[in-house]
This record gives structure tokens, C-alpha cells and sequence, in this order.
């Protein structure tokens, strides 16, 4: 082989490799590693947007006071009921994945991820200012509970009608496929034609939901600004927009179930329904746990629906963790703390990347 | 095998499909209608649903004056220069990593697998510093080049190639080709299919990228359609009319809407392969 590649002045393997690695590195290097460290960099200075443009030395170094200033505040104390709801939920969530794991029906990643998950819900809640105290920032931790709310109302509305529908259209008809191609296209559109479409939806005035109602004599409701309603809007939304792909990957899903298992039920008399609960979901276990963590992850960044839509508001209920980091960085110039938010929510997606990247070994 | 509870399937389905697609309707159906009925009413005809009366006032109003038509080039130019750039880097990474060994092939691995975790949200106030500094904001490599770096693309090219037979390549090996030969005139021609899925991955994402080019695109001459058309939704009814921003929002989709009637499968395929795999 060598010889061939004298004789004819070729590369060699590994030059060629990195030539034509090269490229790639290239922008990798300058675009995501190096933004990446000087977005850490960033977050542990005082760092002021525009004082830094105007004079490089603006900027101070503070170590982590930016994580304190977003995160802690003064005279925190832990209670183990300060929150009771969410805490005894926590506690039953480690009762829960320790007797799965017990009795065997969940796998050990699963397990831990949820043991995980539920000592964190009974840990971090139990935080709260003691007396004569208050946190340093009174708006992040209800923002990333705000993101948690609608991500925690976002997953499942979209993954019970995904799945519903994936079920319900699998078959290799040409009916079926007009019908999901309707349900898809709804995907492909960009997030400004979809908060433009359901913020003149949800209008009271204008809105055809509002049109609908008037003419059932009912009065409309204010969506977007009812602090009621307001998280409510943005999820419907998000849950139009985003199905298809949910859908489309339960259909891949349901393509590698044998249809000898449906032969097999429909023996012992499972069709319809009771094969969808006896058949389809235990067999399609895995791809819903694999689209839930990628809609975690998916929905976790949401931005536009709350920026466009609601200007997080009213009153803050739907503001969400990027529209914070985005308002601190370019409204109030604040890109230290905004990048210490930023790293925030680095940490928590980067979890769950873990996560499913360990759920997609788990088969191969 | 068609039985009758299939028919009742289809029918009980088509309701739902109909309902998810009303908005779509009704949006296009508003961008029919004339300024004046809408500032009225928006359901003159079955809710608003069907444009009567109708008119094409507002797609003529766009393109003849606003900045819409220039905000639709520079989505094209933006996407289309992003859609070459990703196949370029990717396909030539894919394609080293896949076949050729070299050393240090692991650690490269998994720096690009890492880089799959980072969030744009993680990484887009350090980019606005670096392309601050460098006076690149407004322009449309600085809308083009940071998604170049995310590595999805690699690792669908990667797994493409690795699927490709090893004696396709050792034949030429042997009548002598080089490594760059062979990837130029064997390998690319056979990768057609998945450079098309990812083609279509990337144009979609860059039709409708909205965080980084609201940071970075400061100047309206340089919005994409996509950030155009936030900026007059704010103030819509006031000032343009509601008629011809719904009109704004058809043409802001129409491209990706096309694109995926045409290549819906290979959407599909982009969507799923892009989707389980970050």
C-alpha cells in the first residue's frame, strides 16, 4: 500500500484523514469549543455588555459571585417540609424507583435516573430565605419553575397524542398517509408564523377561538394575558407545533413491533384497544422513553412561543429560562450573570443528553 | 384486507386532522381578505375560514413596498449558504471518521460527541462577544458559520459511510486511487441520498433559526424572514394590517412548506435521524 502511494504522490491515510478533517475541526474549534470555555470565562466576571465594548477592561473578575447572585440568597435555610407538595412527591418518587428496581421491572439507568430526579425534588425545594432574608435574584428560581411547568405540561400533552395518533395511523394506506402528512405539517413551520397564527387565535377580539365562543353566547377569555390562562395558551401551541415529530418517531417505532405479536393477540382475542394496552405500549417502551427525554430536552430551550406570544407575562408566569438569559445579557447588559445562567442550563439539558445517550446504547 | 372499521378509522380521524390544520387555513384564508373587513370582523365568511370577500391587495402591497421581499432573499441566501457550508464540512468529516484510521480518531470521536450536549443557548452570548470583536455582526457569514460547527451532521455522515461496503473502496485501493480521490469520485456519489437528508435538515433549521439571528442581526437589512416577520407581529394590527402580515407569514412559509411536500420523505428521514439522535 505505501508504495502505491509513493509511486503515485498520494497521502497517506492519515494525512487524508486530516485534510478532510480539517474543515470541520476548524469550525468546531473557533464556533462551539472555544465559545463554550469563554462562555464559562464569561460567567465568572462582572460583565457589562456595553462597558466591555467601549473599554476591554472593563470587565472583573468575581469568581462564582454570578452563580450566587442568580442562585442563593440571604440567610437561606433547608426545611424538609418547606414545600410540602413537592418534597413528599420527591420522597415517594425514591420509594418509587428503589421498589421498581427491587422488583425488577425497571432497568438499572432508569432507575437511578428517576431515584436521581426525586431526590432533587425533595432536596432543592426545601430551600427558602429564614427570617429577615430574601435570594439575591427573586426572579430565577420561579423562571426555571416556570420552564419546568411547561415543559411538565408540554411532554406529556404531546406524547399521549403522539402516540395516540402514531397507533391509530399505522398503516401503509394512502388515506393514512394524506392524514399524517396534515398532522406533520405543522412541524416544518418556524416559530414566528406559529406564535403569529396562535397569538391572533387566542385573541378575544379578533381570535377564532374567541369568534367560536361568541357564537355559543359564552364571553371570550383574555388568553394571553389571564395569568390563568396565559401558560395554558403557549403550551396548546407548542403541542400543535411540535406533534409531528413525536409522532413520526412512534411510527418508527411501531414499524419494528412483529406483526406476529398482533396475530398471536388477536387469538386471545386482543384487537383494538386491548392490543394497543397489552401489545403495542409494553413493546414500545423504549421509544417512549426516548422521545420524552428528547422532548425534555426540545422543550427545555423553548423561547420564541413566550417571547413572542406573552412577553413572559403576565406577571412573570411564562417567563422561561432562555428569555431570562436573553433579556440579562442584551436588555440589561448584564452578560456575566446572563452566561451564569447560560452554563445553568448547559448543566441541566447536559443531563439529560447523558441520559439519552445512555438510553440509546442501552439496545445496540 | 379493508374492512369497514377501517373506514370509520379514517373518517373518525379526519375530523382531528381538519381541526390541526385550521389554523393553517385560517391563516392563509385572512391573507385573502381586504384590511378594512378585517379591522371589522374576522369571520365575515364560515368563521373566516374561506376568503370572501377576497382580494389579492396584500401579496401586492408586500412585494411592492416594506422589507419583506429583501428579508425572504436574505433567508435564501442565509439558508442556502448554510445548507452548503454543513454538507460540506460534514461530508468530508463524516467520511474520515467513518473509513480512514488515524491517530487520535477516538479522542476526535468524542470531542464531537460532547459537542452534540451543547445547547446553541449555551454558547450564544460568548459568539455575540467573539463576533462583536471581530465587527462581523449584520453580515451573512455571522448568521451562516456557528451552525456549521454543530456536529450532527458529521455523525449522520459518519454513520451513512460506516453503512457503505468496505470492498467498494478497497477495489479502487488497489488500482491505485488515493484516499481524497476516493472520496471525491466513489464515496460522494454514493452518499447522495443521505447529503440530501441532510440538506434538508439544515435548510429547514436555517429557514427557521430565530435565536441567533435576533442577537446577531441587529440591522433590518439584514433580518431573515423569520426575524422580519416577529418584528412587524408585534404591531400588527395598527400599522400593516392584519390581512398583510398573515400574508408575510404564508410567504415566510411557503419555501419550507413546499420543500416538504416534495421530500417528505426525506423531512421525515432528516426529522427522525436528526431527532433520536440530538
Amino acid at each position: 500500500m505505501t508504495s502505491i502511494n509513493k509511486r503515485r504522490n498520494h497521502l497517506s491515510e492519515a494525512q487524508a484523514a486530516w485534510v478532510l478533517l480539517l474543515p470541520f475541526l476548524a469550525v468546531y474549534g473557533a464556533f462551539l469549543v472555544y465559545p463554550f470555555f469563554r462562555g464559562i470565562w464569561i460567567s465568572l466576571h462582572d460583565w457589562n455588555l456595553l462597558a466591555v465594548a467601549f473599554n476591554p477592561d472593563a470587565r472583573e473578575f468575581v469568581g462564582v459571585r454570578n452563580y450566587e447572585r442568580i442562585m442563593w440568597g440571604r440567610n437561606i435555610e433547608w426545611a424538609a417540609l418547606a414545600h410540602p407538595t413537592l418534597q413528599i412527591l420527591g420522597i415517594a418518587g425514591v420509594g418509587i424507583s428503589v421498589f421498581l428496581r427491587w422488583t425488577n421491572r425497571a432497568s438499572r439507568a432508569t432507575a437511578i435516573a428517576l431515584g436521581l430526579a426525586s431526590v432533587l425534588l425533595f432536596v432543592l425545594p426545601g430551600f427558602h430565605p429564614g427570617e429577615g432574608g430574601r435570594w439575591y435574584d427573586r426572579r430565577f428560581w420561579p423562571t426555571v419553575g416556570n420552564t419546568i411547568t411547561f415543559v411538565g405540561l408540554t411532554v406529556p400533552g404531546v406524547t399521549i397524542s403522539a402516540l395516540v395518533l402514531a397507533a391509530a395511523l399505522n398503516r401503509e394506506t394512502r388515506a393514512m398517509s394524506v392524514l399524517r402528512t396534515l398532522f406533520f405539517l405543522s412541524q416544518v413551520l418556524s416559530v414566528t408564523v406559529v406564535t403569529l397564527i396562535w397569538q391572533i387565535m387566542f385573541s378575544p377580539r379578533q381570535g377564532l377561538i374567541a369568534n367560536l365562543t361568541e357564537l355559543f353566547g359564552g364571553s371570550p377569555i383574555v388568553w394571553l394575558t389571564d395569568e390563568s390562562f396565559a401558560m395554558a395558551a403557549i403550551v396548546i401551541t407548542t403541542i400543535w407545533w411540535s406533534l409531528g415529530i413525536a409522532m413520526i418517531l412512534f411510527l418508527a417505532g411501531l414499524q419494528d413491533i412483529s406483526k406476529d405479536l398482533y396475530e398471536a393477540g388477536a387469538l386471545d382475542n386482543a384487537t383494538g384497544l386491548r392490543a394497543f394496552w397489552h401489545i403495542t405500549l409494553p413493546n414500545l417502551k423504549r421509544t417512549v422513553t426516548v422521545v420524552v427525554v428528547l422532548q425534555i430536552i426540545l422543550h427545555f430551550q423553548v423561547f420564541g412561543q413566550s417571547h413572542l406570544m406573552t412577553n413572559g407575562g403576565p406577571n412573570d408566569t411564562t417567563q422561561v429560562l432562555v428569555r431570562y438569559i436573553y433579556q440579562t445579557a442584551f436588555r440589561d447588559s448584564e452578560l456575566g450573570r446572563a452566561s451564569a445562567m447560560a452554563v445553568f442550563l448547559f448543566v441541566i439539558m447536559g443531563s439529560f443528553s447523558i441520559l439519552q445517550f445512555i438510553l440509546g446504547r442501552e439496545d445496540d | 384486507m379493508l374492512t369497514r372499521g377501517y373506514y370509520w378509522l379514517v373518517t373518525a380521524l379526519a375530523i382531528p386532522a381538519f381541526l390541526w390544520l385550521v389554523p393553517t387555513i385560517w391563516m392563509v384564508s385572512l391573507s385573502f381578505q381586504p384590511n378594512e373587513v378585517l379591522a371589522r370582523t374576522t369571520s365575515s365568511t364560515a368563521l373566516g375560514l374561506v376568503p370572501v370577500p377576497f382580494t389579492f391587495e396584500n401579496y401586492t402591497a408586500l412585494f411592492s413596498f416594506g422589507q419583506t421581499p429583501l428579508w425572504f432573499l436574505n433567508s435564501v441566501i442565509v439558508a442556502l449558504g448554510m445548507t452548503l457550508g454543513v454538507l460540506a464540512v460534514s461530508t468530508t468529516a463524516g467520511y474520515a471518521l467513518a473509513r480512514l484510521d488515524f491517530r487520535f480518531k477516538t479522542p476526535v470521536m468524542i470531542l464531537c460527541l460532547i459537542g452534540l450536549m451543547v445547547p446553541e443557548q449555551a454558547v450564544f452570548i460568548p459568539l455575540y462577544t467573539m463576533f462583536a470583536d471581530l465587527g462581523w455582526h449584520n453580515s451573512y457569514h455571522a448568521l451562516i458559520l456557528p451552525r456549521m460547527a454543530v456536529p450532527i451532521g458529521v455523525f449522520l455522515m459518519m454513520q451513512f459511510f460506516r453503512a457503505i461496503p468496505q470492498d467498494i473502496e478497497e477495489a479502487a485501493r488497489l488500482d491505485g486511487v488515493g484516499w481524497l480521490q476516493i472520496f471525491r469520485y466513489v464515496m460522494l456519489p454514493l452518499a447522495r441520498p443521505a447529503m440530501m437528508t441532510l440538506a434538508i435538515l439544515t435548510f429547514l433549521y436555517a429557514w427557521n433559526d430565530y435565536l441567533w439571528p435576533l442577537v446577531s442581526a441587529q440591522q433590518r437589512e439584514f433580518f431573515t424572514i423569520t426575524l422580519g416577520l416577529a418584528s412587524i407581529q408585534s404591531n400588527f394590527a395598527q400599522s400593516e394590517g392584519l390581512g398583510r402580515v398573515m400574508a408575510s407569514g404564508v410567504i415566510a412559509s411557503l419555501p419550507v412548506v413546499i420543500l416538504f411536500l416534495i421530500f417528505q420523505r426525506y423531512v421525515v428521514q432528516a426529522m427522525t435521524a436528526g431527532g433520536s439522535k440530538g
